[in-house]
């Protein structure tokens, strides 16, 4: 039954990126980066619907479940992966394809997993394995805003994590299975907010834009399709029809084109432009009736499509040019065209062109497309990016860290330096007047003990010293004389 | 040219809406003639006008802003 597990699709990608710098050395990189991806995507089709069960210290836990829901997920992501990891073939650091396969794997084992502890243990490897990518750019911007990255995805594992805790206090079963809005308590709820900080719902959405714009130009590829993607999928495994998640799915959708319109580097457009979309699909999951379930996949699998497409696009300038701030840009479809192109392809896409993946086919749908068209036509100009970023809340956590760390200097090492002042003064001469008191006695007392058996041992040694000569006769005659004294005692006694 | 196209395509829906079947509507404003039009275009305008005017008067900021 363990060995089971070695068909899980996240095996074969934590496996391919361990051979990757082997594959390297034998300039073999980039079939192993087509070949590993492609495999995963023809296997999928041949999962079983329940398989690597394991029991690990008294828990079941069950690595792969697949139901119409999961294959979903795993089609598109393991597609992407395909599609990301070619995007990706020109770069020849190793490591950039281990992270981005690791995390690959974190998102496939999330998506086929059975219990919590499962999906918390591919949860984090999500989280751990995508900071790389953005670490992988090597500017300083880009190593913060990874920090922040990591540290908002750890506190959202927290969250989840002791959501499950408590959960597991209150029914005895960790499987993860859909929750009901009439049994949810503050457990459940916990478990919900640790989902929701990974589908970047308002107002823990800030991550998103911080760290996906700073992430290298192939990573920000795969960041974009699987960490809000994941949590849409486990949103709409365990809580599907939660009204809450309707209403800030809906806050979140104009929230992020609210930002998107007035931001000016690419990929944060980019970036909010994921926190609008994933709220339609947040919202779908919310309303939770079969139709809207059926919706919020089709849209989530549509939008991992082009929004992949739009990265590449952007990533491709960013790559040629050195440049995403859409003030410093211009006139490149001269030199750029098939950028251009598949560009204005994803765009026309995103906006639900007929004929393109974001199409709904909807009589409403060309009135609407038409004539928002028209809107922004008309003001283009009054459009026109300026070269500033717009506050968000980051700032909570950006100027929290800033007051963290002054506190840390000022009160805390003010204090701190009282404390030694008053050591100094107070404390230090009690020590060292303890000091003196115990070295009165330790010379006096146990010197004197010590000192004056070893002084008594001397002084016999030196009077025995007296009766050694060396001479032989001398100590013969000494015997002798000993045995005579010792015979006459024996004899007379 | 390209312009005059969407130009013509946008007047071909709007006159195409005077004609279309309003029997299945989900929503009251699919009863109204030009409703989504309408929405559309307001819809994106006021859109604009509100994020520019609120960037410009409070959320702006240099870009070096958590730098300093």
């Amino acid at each position: 039954m363990t060995s089971s597990i070695f068909m899980h699709p996240a095996v074969l990608f934590i496996v391919g990126a361990m051979l990757l710098p082997l594959f390297k050395k034998y300039n073999a990189q980039k079939i192993w980066l087509v070949a590993v991806p492609l495999l995963a995507f023809l296997q999928i089709r041949y999962l079983p619907s329940s398989f690597g069960c394991v029991e690990w210290l008294g828990f079941k836990m069950q690595f792969g479940r697949v139901d119409q829901l999961t294959i979903v997920f795993l089609h598109v992501f393991t597609l992407m992966a395909l599609i990301g990891s070619i995007f990706g073939l020109h770069v020849k650091e190793s490591g950039q394809h281990a992270s981005a396969w690791l995390y690959v794997a974190g998102s496939l084992g999330t998506t086929l997993a059975g219990d919590y502890l499962v999906v918390f243990i591919f949860w984090e490897l999500m989280a751990f394995a995508s900071v790389f990518l953005v670490w992988y750019r090597k500017q300083k911007r880009s190593i913060e805003a990874g920090y922040r990255y990591l540290l908002v995805h750890t506190t959202g594992g927290l969250i989840l994590l002791g959501g499950i805790f408590l959960h597991y206090q209150r029914v005895h079963d960790l499987s993860f299975v859909a929750i009901s809005p009439d049994t949810a308590t503050l457990a459940e709820y916990l478990i919900m907010v640790g989902f929701m900080l990974n589908a970047a719902v308002p107002p823990i959405h800030a991550w998103l834009p911080d760290a996906y714009p700073e992430a290298t130009v192939t990573g920000a590829v795969f960041m974009c399709a699987f960490t809000t993607k994941t949590a849409v999928y486990v949103l709409a495994r365990g809580f599907a029809g939660f009204e809450a998640l309707a209403i800030l799915g809906a806050i979140m959708t104009l929230y992020g084109v609210f930002y998107a319109v007035i931001e000016n580097d690419a990929r944060r457009i980019l970036a909010y432009h994921i926190v609008s979309q994933v709220g339609y699909m947040v919202c779908g999951v919310g309303i939770g009736t079969h139709m809207a379930i059926n919706g919020a996949c089709a849209h989530a699998y549509a939008h991992i499509l082009y929004k992949a497409l739009l990265f590449m696009g952007i990533g491709s300038v960013l790559e040629m040019t050195g440049r995403s701030k859409l003030s410093e840009l211009g006139g490149l479809y001269k030199y750029m065209p098939f950028t251009m192109l598949f560009t204005v392809i994803g765009g026309i896409s995103i906006s639900g062109f007929p004929l393109t993946s974001g199409s709904y086919h909807l009589a409403e749908t060309f009135h609407l497309l038409g004539f928002t068209a028209l809107g922004f036509y008309l003001m283009v100009k009054y459009l026109t990016p300026h070269d500033v970023s717009n506050l968000d809340l980051d700032w909570f956590y950006r100027r929290g860290a800033g007051w963290f760390m002054w506190t840390a200097r000022n009160p805390v090492s003010a204090s701190n330096e009282w404390i030694s002042n008053v050591y100094k003064n107070v404390g230090l001469r009690f020590t060292m007047a303890l000091a003196r008191a115990l070295s009165w006695f330790d010379w006096e007392g146990i010197d004197w003990a010590l000192d004056g058996s070893a002084r008594g041992v001397v002084k016999g040694g030196e009077q025995v010293r007296q009766f050694q000569t060396g001479k032989l006769q001398q100590y013969i005659g000494g015997a002798v004389a000993a045995l005579f004294i010792i015979l006459i005692v024996v004899v007379f006694i | 040219m390209l312009k005059w196209l969407f130009m013509a395509i946008l007047v071909f829906c709007l006159v195409f809406d005077f004609f279309a079947e309003r029997h299945h509507a989900h929503f009251w404003g699919d009863h109204l003639i030009e409703f989504w039009a309408v929405f559309g275009l307001v819809g994106c305008l006021g859109m604009i006008v509100f994020c520019k005017g609120l960037s410009h008067v409070w959320l702006e900021r240099d870009t070096d802003h958590y730098d300093k």
